[in-house]
C-alpha cells in the first residue's frame, strides 16, 4: 500500500441503515478505511456482512445514513440524484455478479453504450474495439450476451467497466457464477488492468482463489471492518502480452 | 447521434414479440378506426357543404345588409349588377346566380298554399339549385319568358293542380297592398323529400318584380369549384361588392344546418378519441410490464452513470418504434377500406330513402370517405402522439428506479 498515493476514498464512521417496515436493520455500523489509487482490494466477510452495502456507498449508488463518505474528493452525502450519476459515468467502472450485459446489444455496442453515455463521438466505436481487443475478446465483438458463455460475458463486462479508463472499478462477487480457470482469467485481467492503467480496483468476493489475487483484504463482520490485511498478492502474477489472455504457469 | 442509444431501443422492442405484436396491433386498429371516422367526417363536410350549398344557399351568399339579423325576403342589394359582376370575376368560381323571394299565397280554384315564391333566372338557377332539374313533368323556365312557374311535385298535389294549369299567387306588395298574378305551371320538380317539394315555387326574376313590385335581386348565389376555399374567396368578394351588401358561407345562411353538421362531427370525433385513449391504456399497460420486467436493467443503466432524462428517452424512443410500426400497420389496414369508403360510400338508402332533407337541405342518401395524402400525416400523427403520451408514465418510472435497491432487490 503506497501512503502516498492519492486516496481515492476515504471512509469514516462510515454508517447505513435499513429500514424495512418499522425495523431498522444496520448493514454497516461506522466504518474508517481509506483506499489509494492503484490498490487491488478485496472486501471479505460472511454474507450480510455488509460488503455490497459498502460498494453500494463507495459507487455513489447510495448515501450513507451517518459517517462521512469521499470518493475522488467528492462528499458522496452532499451529492444530488444526477450528480451522483454524473459522479459514476466518469469515474467509476462497475462490475457486477451477474455479468447485467443489455441483452440486445453486442458485447461491442454494450462496451461503445457507456462512451456514448459519456459523450464520446464517432471515435468510440474504434476506442471499444480496442479496448476489448486490449482485453482479448476482438474474436466475439459481434456476438450478443446470449451467444457468450459466463467467463466471457463478464471479461465483456470488465471491458465495458474499464473503458472510459475510470479511476476507480468496483466489482461485487465478479466471480461467483464463473468456474475456477475463467476466475482466473478474470482476476489475471483485472489486476493487470489496474497496473497498467493505474485503476484502483474494491472487488468482494467469499472465493479464497481470487482473494488470493488480492494485494489488500479488508474483512467485514457485522458491518465493521474486522480485519486490514497487506499483502503481496500470493497468487503468480505477472503482466503477459493480451491481458487476461492466459494465467502465468506456477513456478516449479 | 446516439446510435447505440437507438439501436438499444429499437431491439429492445424485439424482446416480448408476442406483446410487441399484439401493442402493434392495438394501435394498428385504433389507427384504422381513427382513419376511417376522420375519413367520414371529412366526406360529410364535404357532402354537407354541398348539399348546402345546392339546396339553394351557395358556397357563399351576398345579401342586403341586415338581411342576416331579419331574414327579410323584401330586402333588396344596394347593387346587385355589381355584385353579380364581382362574384363572375373571381377565380374558382363555378356558378353564378340571382334571386329574389317573396311571401305568396297560391290558390287554385279552393285550394291554397302558403310559400315562399323564388323568382329567377332560368339560365344560371339550374346550376346552382340543382332539384329543378329532377322535373318529373314538363320543363324547366325559359329565359325571358312571363306568367310561367315551376312547382314542387307537393305544391300541385296540394292546390290539386296539373301541368298547364294556372295558379294564382297573391303577395304583399311594395306599398302594402295586396298584389296578384296569374302564373301557369310548365314544370314540376320531385325531389323525393315530401318537404322540400312542398316548397319548391319558382317563376322568373322579373315576374316576381312584377308582382311584388320590388325591383332589383335580393341575392348573388355562388357556387364555388372547391368548397373548402369559401372562406378564401369570401375574403376576395367581400370588398369588392357594392356598400351595404354583405358576404355569408353557406353556413352563416343555415346556421341550423351547420350546427347540425358540427354536432355530428364532435360525437364521432369524441368516438374517434375515446378508440385511441382505450389504445392507449393498452400501450401503456404493455410499455409499463416492459419496464417492469427489466427494472434491473435499468437499475445496471443508472450505475453505469445513466442520467434520468436518457432513460426517459429511451422508453419514449421505445414507444415511438411501436407507434411508427402501429401507424404503418393502422394505414395498411385503413387505407383499403377507407378507398373503399371514397369509391363505394356507405349506402343508408335503406334506412332513408332516396333522400332526406333536413332544415330545408336535401341530404343524399350514400356518404362517401374522403381519401387523400392527409392520410399520412394523420395517421402517423395519431399513432406517434399516442405511444409517446403511453410511454410517459412508464418512461418516468423507469427513470426513478433506485439502482441500490434494484440492484439488492434482483440479487
Amino acid at each position: 500500500m503506497n501512503e502516498n498515493a492519492e486516496k481515492i476514498v476515504v471512509a469514516r464512521g462510515l454508517t447505513k441503515t435499513f429500514r424495512i417496515g418499522k425495523l431498522e436493520v444496520p448493514a454497516l455500523r461506522g466504518v474508517d478505511l481509506v483506499i489509494h489509487q492503484g490498490e487491488f482490494m478485496a472486501l471479505v466477510g460472511p454474507s450480510g456482512s455488509g460488503k455490497t452495502t459498502f460498494l453500494n456507498l463507495v459507487g455513489a449508488l447510495d448515501k450513507p445514513t451517518e459517517g462521512e463518505l469521499t470518493v475522488l474528493g467528492r462528499r458522496v452525502a452532499e451529492l444530488s440524484k444526477r450528480e451522483r450519476a454524473e459522479l459514476r459515468l466518469r469515474s467509476l467502472g462497475f462490475v457486477f455478479q451477474a455479468y447485467n450485459l443489455v441483452p440486445v446489444l453486442t458485447a461491442l455496442e454494450n462496451v461503445e453504450f457507456v462512451l456514448e453515455l459519456r459523450g464520446m463521438g464517432s471515435e468510440r466505436r474504434a476506442r471499444a474495439l480496442e479496448v476489448l481487443d486490449e482485453l482479448g475478446l476482438e474474436d466475439i465483438a459481434h456476438r450478443k450476451p446470449a451467444e457468450l458463455s459466463g467467463g466471457q460475458q463478464q471479461r465483456v463486462a470488465v471491458a465495458r467497466a474499464v473503458a472510459a479508463r475510470p479511476k476507480l472499478v468496483l466489482a461485487d462477487e465478479p466471480t461467483a457464477n464463473l468456474d475456477g480457470e475463467n476466475a482466473e482469467i478474470l482476476m489475471h485481467m483485472m489486476r493487470d488492468l489496474g497496473e497498467q492503467h493505474g485503476m484502483t480496483f474494491i472487488f468482494s468476493t467469499h472465493d479464497p482463489r481470487v482473494v488470493a489475487h488480492a494485494v489488500r483484504v479488508v474483512t467485514l463482520v457485522d458491518g465493521r471492518v474486522a480485519r486490514d490485511e497487506a499483502k503481496p498478492g500470493e497468487a503468480p502474477h505477472e503482466v503477459v502480452p493480451g491481458i487476461g489472455k492466459a494465467p502465468a504457469p506456477p513456478e516449479a | 447521434m446516439a446510435w447505440v442509444s437507438s439501436k438499444y431501443a429499437f431491439r429492445s422492442v424485439g424482446r416480448n414479440l408476442r406483446r410487441t405484436a399484439l401493442s402493434v396491433l392495438g394501435i394498428g386498429i385504433g389507427c384504422t378506426l381513427a382513419l376511417v371516422t376522420e375519413s367520414i367526417n371529412r366526406g360529410r363536410d364535404e357532402l354537407f357543404a354541398r348539399m348546402g350549398a345546392y339546396s339553394g344557399a351557395g358556397h357563399l351568399r351576398v345579401v342586403p345588409g341586415g338581411w342576416r339579423l331579419r331574414r327579410d325576403p323584401r330586402l333588396r342589394l344596394a347593387d346587385g349588377k355589381r355584385d353579380l359582376e364581382a362574384a363572375r370575376s373571381l377565380p374558382g368560381v363555378a356558378a353564378v346566380t340571382v334571386r329574389a323571394r317573396a311571401q305568396v299565397l297560391l290558390a287554385m280554384g279552393t285550394h291554397v298554399v302558403p310559400l315562399e315564391m323564388v323568382g329567377v333566372d332560368p339560365e344560371n338557377e339550374p346550376r346552382t339549385y340543382r332539384f329543378v332539374q329532377n322535373l318529373e313533368e314538363g320543363r324547366y323556365l325559359a329565359p325571358g319568358e312571363s306568367g310561367a312557374a315551376v312547382v314542387g311535385r307537393a305544391v300541385a298535389e296540394r292546390l290539386r293542380a296539373e301541368l298547364d294549369d294556372d295558379i294564382l299567387a297573391t303577395a304583399v306588395g311594395k306599398d302594402g297592398d295586396i298584389e296578384a298574378a296569374l302564373f301557369r305551371i310548365v314544370g314540376i320538380v320531385a325531389t323525393g323529400s315530401e318537404d322540400l317539394d312542398a316548397s319548391i315555387c319558382q317563376v322568373t326574376l322579373d315576374d316576381l318584380e312584377a308582382l311584388t313590385g320590388l325591383p332589383s335581386v335580393a341575392e348573388v348565389a355562388v357556387i364555388l369549384e372547391d368548397w373548402q376555399a369559401s372562406e378564401s374567396t369570401r375574403a376576395l368578394l367581400a370588398p369588392r361588392v357594392a356598400p351595404g351588401d354583405e358576404v355569408l358561407t353557406w353556413g352563416e345562411i343555415a346556421p341550423e344546418f351547420q350546427g347540425h353538421m358540427e354536432q355530428d362531427k364532435a360525437a364521432s370525433r369524441f368516438i374517434g378519441f375515446l378508440i385511441i385513449v382505450i389504445v392507449l391504456l393498452g400501450v401503456a399497460s404493455a410499455q409499463l410490464a416492459a419496464v417492469l420486467e427489466r427494472r434491473r436493467e435499468f437499475a445496471v443503466l443508472s450505475a453505469l452513470g445513466m442520467q434520468a432524462g436518457h432513460m426517459v428517452r429511451l422508453v419514449l424512443q421505445e414507444g415511438l418504434t411501436l407507434g411508427f410500426f402501429g401507424g404503418a400497420l393502422g394505414f395498411a389496414l385503413g387505407a383499403p377500406l377507407v378507398w373503399h369508403l371514397a369509391s363505394a360510400g356507405l349506402d343508408f338508402r335503406e334506412y332513408m330513402g332516396s333522400s332526406y332533407s333536413f332544415q330545408g337541405v336535401v341530404l343524399e342518401p350514400i356518404l362517401y370517405g374522403d381519401f387523400g395524402i392527409w392520410m399520412i400525416p394523420y395517421v402517423l400523427l395519431i399513432a406517434v402522439g399516442a405511444t409517446l403520451a403511453a410511454s410517459l408514465y412508464p418512461a418516468w418510472f423507469a427513470a426513478r428506479t433506485d439502482p441500490a435497491v434494484a440492484l439488492r432487490v434482483a440479487q
